[in-house]
């Protein structure tokens, strides 16, 4: 009788088949043996917060804090998909703002994360914080996230160029002074202003802008507000800069990287909008530019309106699935609260925490030579409390790509048409997408 | 052990019952075996496929009126799915991409195979085997390296694909917008899938050729036919079986357009949603949002297209192709 | 075919007919070459870039000189990355998917091929039915399913579900068709069980077919994205499509990582073509074999 009959090939297979499953059985799939598990998307999270988790362990003997970090990307699939079918639900995550919302698609009761309203007005803490931080997280009366951040933007301009064509960031107010700058120093095709996008919204691009001028996806009860006056206006303003003859925005595609590092120093943009933890790519990627950059506010939109926007912004979560939701919240306070480690923090990823007494430490005004000694901390915590808060709905993933899908529209017709009819086109435009997404939250039958 | 085609060798003349006094089984237990036999052999099959394959079908049908949340609970909404479906906004762009992209994929590439597989058939051709390895092994690499591989080659500023055509068209920028520009995006994709699949169907395309009795292309020589005439009078029927094959694997195949897009477009429909295929769109609902009873509905209302236009396929090409 | 009365063919005179033919070699010829060019390059183009460190990658058209040349990629694609684990998942999944479907489509095709039983028009009917239908109608039901069953990223879940083959039945059903029946008989007559003759003579003939089907099925196993990427959430479980294509969004710009990932692009294609190569010819003779007989 034939051993295998099979032949050759089928034998090798069996052969490789036997051999992974004796290595994989020798090395079985990680158990739970942290006390806490803690997902982040970021790698400079990532090593900075393995620093600190040594500290916490120490105090807390018995206590051992696994961090993993996953795909941007994939994170928020993941988690939802962990949500929904109870499988290898982390202790604590991060979330991204953009996709915070996605979570509370279902019933409250069916959201992942713990409220964790009372222990942040019982710590105090929920004054102690730039407040516009939580609007994100919030759903139904519900705080699901702690703020880690509060992400100020300012514009990072190239001092060389702009002493070139002789423009003084001080004199620069209003859109409309950067706009006339802009008109100088832009030579379309190799030269831009400033590095905005004609494709996507994020990336400090539409979102940015139309949140300093007080746009949002949705208002505080969660309607779908795209179609709004402001948001009419503030397309009709951004699509002019990236669009038609007289833009002055332009980009690689790339927001980080080697081809944008290259573009910024090849000079292919003069400015860029930067909030504080972009500061740090900045510093990192177009390193031949360091001492030559310097930091000025973003232009007002109407005279004495804020200086400043946001980009961005991660949550702290804690799950239901928390055997030890006490000792997780310590965590996030050991992580988030301690000055000194917020500080320290601060100094490893130039980011701003959202607790503002954190602000008072020498750490903050320290100067930063790559911005020619401009002291960082300082200057993003003078525009922070400024920042607009940001409101959220289960379907906010669809509104940022119906807006998206609206920007690309109306820079088309832009670039066709011009003004004539502009105003017509955009409204009808966003109309069109306010109402798809309508149909969207329409459709959730919980 | 050898793994040829030979026959082992025995004798193949039937014995009579009683001339081999060693059987050592019982008669009995033979007959019943050998009428057993079958039934054993299949049903570990039948079984795993009415578990895995049949029941699943059943139940999509069933989920297909539902709104689910996950696995985790269930609303029944009727016809509230197709209801949606059919007028949202995302599924009709992603029933326009797919639809372009299937007409692009069969009236590009299985012309191109047909030619390939026709030069690759010729007499004279030497490296034969070479060159069908050559045409087959973009087919070998699979649709998620495929995609990962060509995402770098169409980038901007530093991608092959830019570089070499900037150097031999004038006027063409490297920074020639491929995957990040809407109405460049279906281009893009169907020339990644004209490389991958252009081999595969060659391949089935030379079988075909190759089983063409000669002695018909002789007697076609011989009545003085030119080589056009020769092929839509010898070549053109006798591939029909083949050729219809390709046809409706080839369309099937293109409907359920994902992993290239997918890959190529960063794990979405990309600009616009100009990428956004049927199969994405059910993959976003689905399993990104949660809701298994739409994506099953989405799933259904799928197959039923394919299965309407494979048929519709196979009625055409049967009844024209019978008026010879 | 109607035969004709014999005419002089309409072409011009031999020479002229001679400078065509050869004319047309040469197109044919040049089609065939810049068609094979196009068909290599990439392929060669991501060999050529696996061996180029981060600088050359960049500005590099296609070649870095030789001196350059680095395994560097390679080493970090194994040492900063798991990789060699998820090359490990994907060799175990797909093997074992490879044996079982073989295991059962080899035979229940037997047991189609040879055999009368009640019932084998019904099961070949609904099986045939069902292969006109698209995966993805069960995509969802069997998600759904296999949750209950607590198979959710888990290696059960990638392998069992995808132990029935449809194709690969008719496959298998149609090359033992071929086997001789007297063949059957004189075992019988000699005492085979059932069993042994599937085991000892009908797959031993039908080792051409094993082949094909082997590679085929390894190379639907090895090169599957969407399912896994459904059913597989912790990077434990990941294969490698799974895991580069992760690699891909987190890390396509930071430095160094494209060569990494065009490294592990680079390895993860590497076992079919091999296998292809030592696969060829009963490749092309099982893929055609469905399709000629329709």
């Amino acid at each position: 009788m034939n051993l295998f009959p099979y032949g050759k090939a089928a034998l090798s297979m069996f052969g490789l088949a036997v051999l992974s499953a004796g290595w994989i059985s020798l090395h079985p799939a990680p158990q739970k043996k942290a006390t806490l598990t803690y997902w982040t998307f970021s790698k400079d999270h990532y090593d900075a917060y393995q620093k600190l988790i040594p500290d916490f362990e120490a105090q807390h003997p018995g206590v051992h804090v696994d961090l993993e970090i996953v795909n941007n990307n994939a994170l928020a699939a993941r988690l939802q998909a962990a949500f929904l079918s109870d499988l290898d639900v982390p202790d604590m995550t991060e979330l991204e703002i953009g996709t915070a919302g996605t979570m509370f698609r279902g019933p409250v009761k069916d959201i992942g994360f713990i409220d964790l309203k009372p222990r942040l007005e019982q710590s105090g803490l929920y004054d102690r914080y730039v407040q516009s931080r939580f609007s994100p997280y919030t759903s139904r009366g519900g705080i699901y996230g702690l703020p880690q951040d509060v992400h100020p933007v300012q514009l990072v301009y190239n001092k060389e160029i702009f002493a070139k064509y002789g423009i003084d960031p001080d004199k620069i107010q209003t859109w409309d002074d950067f706009i006339a700058a802009g008109k100088k120093v832009t030579i379309p095709g190799k030269q831009y202003m400033i590095e905005l996008s004609d494709s996507t919204t994020g990336s400090g691009g539409l979102e940015t802008i139309m949140l300093q001028r007080g746009g949002s996806y949705f208002d505080p009860a969660g309607k779908c507000i795209i179609d709004s006056d402001v948001m009419v206006k503030s397309m009709e303003f951004y699509v002019p800069l990236v669009a038609g003859p007289n833009k002055i925005g332009g980009t690689t595609g790339d927001f980080y990287g080697a081809t944008w590092s290259k573009s910024v120093e090849d000079g292919y943009v003069a400015s860029m909008i930067c909030p504080d933890w972009r500061t740090l790519f900045v510093q990192r990627g177009p390193t031949k530019m360091a001492g030559k950059m310097g930091i000025m506010p973003l232009p007002a939109a109407v005279p004495g309106g804020i200086r400043t926007s946001t980009w961005g912004g991660t949550m702290l979560g804690i799950t239901k699935r928390c055997k030890d939701p006490d000792i997780a919240w310590q965590f996030a306070q050991f992580l988030y609260t301690d000055k000194a480690r917020l500080a320290k923090n601060f100094q490893q990823t130039n980011i701003l925490p959202p607790l503002k007494e954190a602000w008072s430490n020498p750490a903050f005004s320290a100067p930063n030579p790559y911005y020619g000694g401009a002291p960082l901390g300082a200057i993003y915590a003078k525009y922070a409390p400024s920042v607009p808060a940001q409101y959220t709905a289960p379907t906010i993933d669809t509104a940022k790509a119906k807006l998206g899908e609206a920007l690309i529209d109306c820079v088309k017709y832009y670039n066709d048409s011009g003004d004539k009819g502009f105003d017509d086109f955009v409204r009808a435009k966003l109309k069109e997408k306010a109402d798809d997404v309508r149909a969207f939250q329409a459709r959730n039958p919980y | 052990m050898s793994t040829t085609l030979t026959k082992p060798s025995r004798p193949t003349e039937p014995a009579s019952p009683g001339s081999r006094p060693t059987r050592a089984k019982s008669s009995s237990w033979f007959t019943a075996q050998h009428k057993l036999a079958p039934y054993v052999f299949v049903s570990p099959f039948v079984i795993m496929f009415s578990i895995f394959g049949i029941y699943p079908i059943i139940k999509s049908i069933m989920l297909a009126f539902y709104a689910t949340n996950g696995p985790k609970s269930q609303v029944y909404v009727g016809f509230s799915n197709f209801n949606f479906m059919f007028h949202h906004h995302d599924f009709q762009i992603a029933v326009r991409n797919t639809i372009i992209y299937t007409l692009c994929s069969v009236f590009l590439q299985l012309p191109c195979a047909l030619g390939l597989a026709i030069l690759l058939n010729q007499k004279w051709l030497k490296g034969h085997s070479f060159l069908r390895l050559a045409f087959y092994s973009p087919n070998l690499m699979g649709t998620v390296y495929v995609g990962i591989l060509f995402q770098q080659l169409f980038s901007i500023h530093y991608g092959l694909v830019n570089r070499v055509l900037a150097s031999i068209i004038p006027g063409f920028s490297t920074d020639f917008k491929w995957l990040g520009d809407p109405a460049n995006v279906m281009p893009a994709l169907v020339l990644t899938s004209l490389w991958l699949y252009v081999g595969y169907n060659m391949v089935y395309f030379l079988a075909g050729l190759q089983a063409v009795d000669k002695e018909l292309y002789e007697a076609a020589e011989v009545d003085g036919a030119n080589p056009w005439q020769r092929f839509w009078a010898v070549t053109a029927p006798s591939i029909k079986p083949i050729a219809t094959f390709v046809l409706v694997t080839s369309t099937i195949g293109s409907f359920q357009f994902f992993d290239l897009p997918y890959i190529m477009l960063g794990n979405g429909g990309g600009p616009n949603n100009a990428g956004l295929t049927i199969v994405m769109y059910l993959y976003q609902q689905g399993f990104i949002t949660g809701d298994l009873g739409y994506a099953s509905a989405v799933g259904w209302t799928l197959a039923i297209g394919v299965l309407a236009i494979s048929l519709l396929q196979m009625k055409l090409t049967g009844s024209m192709k019978g008026n010879d | 075919m109607s035969v004709q009365t014999v005419n002089t063919p309409p072409t011009a005179s031999p020479i002229g007919r001679r400078a065509s033919e050869s004319m047309g070699k040469l197109i044919a010829s040049l089609i065939l070459i810049v068609a094979g060019v196009i068909a290599l390059t990439p392929i060669v183009w991501l060999l050529a870039k696996t061996v180029q460190n981060k600088d050359d990658i960049l500005s590099c058209l296609y070649f870095a000189p030789i001196s350059h040349w680095t395994t560097e990629n390679y080493q970090h694609l194994f040492v900063k990355t798991d990789f060699g684990h998820v090359l490990l998942n994907s060799i175990f999944v797909t093997d074992v998917t490879v044996i079982t479907q073989l295991f059962f489509a080899s035979l229940a095709g037997f047991g189609l091929a040879k055999y009368e039983f009640k019932g084998k028009k019904l099961v070949m009917g609904v099986m045939l039915a069902t292969m006109m239908l698209p995966g993805q109608v069960t995509m969802a039901p069997l998600y759904d399913m296999l949750y209950h069953m607590h198979m959710v990223d888990r290696f059960q879940g990638l392998i069992i579900p995808s132990a029935v083959t449809v194709f690969g039945i008719f496959l298998f059903r149609q090359s033992i068709l071929q086997v001789p029946d007297e063949l059957l008989q004189a075992a019988r007559i000699d005492g085979c069980s059932e069993f042994r003759i599937y085991w000892d003579i009908v797959m031993p003939i039908s080792r051409p077919m094993i082949g094909a089907f082997c590679l085929m099925a390894f190379m639907g196993s090895w090169n599957n994205f969407l399912w896994p990427q459904i059913l597989m959430h912790h990077d434990y479980y990941f294969t490698l499509p799974i895991a580069l294509n992760q690699f891909n969004g987190m890390y396509s710009t930071a430095e160094g990582s494209m060569g990494i990932l065009l490294a592990g692009t680079m390895l993860s294609v590497l076992p079919v073509m091999v296998l292809f190569v030592f696969l060829q010819k009963e490749f092309v003779a099982g893929l055609t074999a469905g399709a000629v007989k329709g």
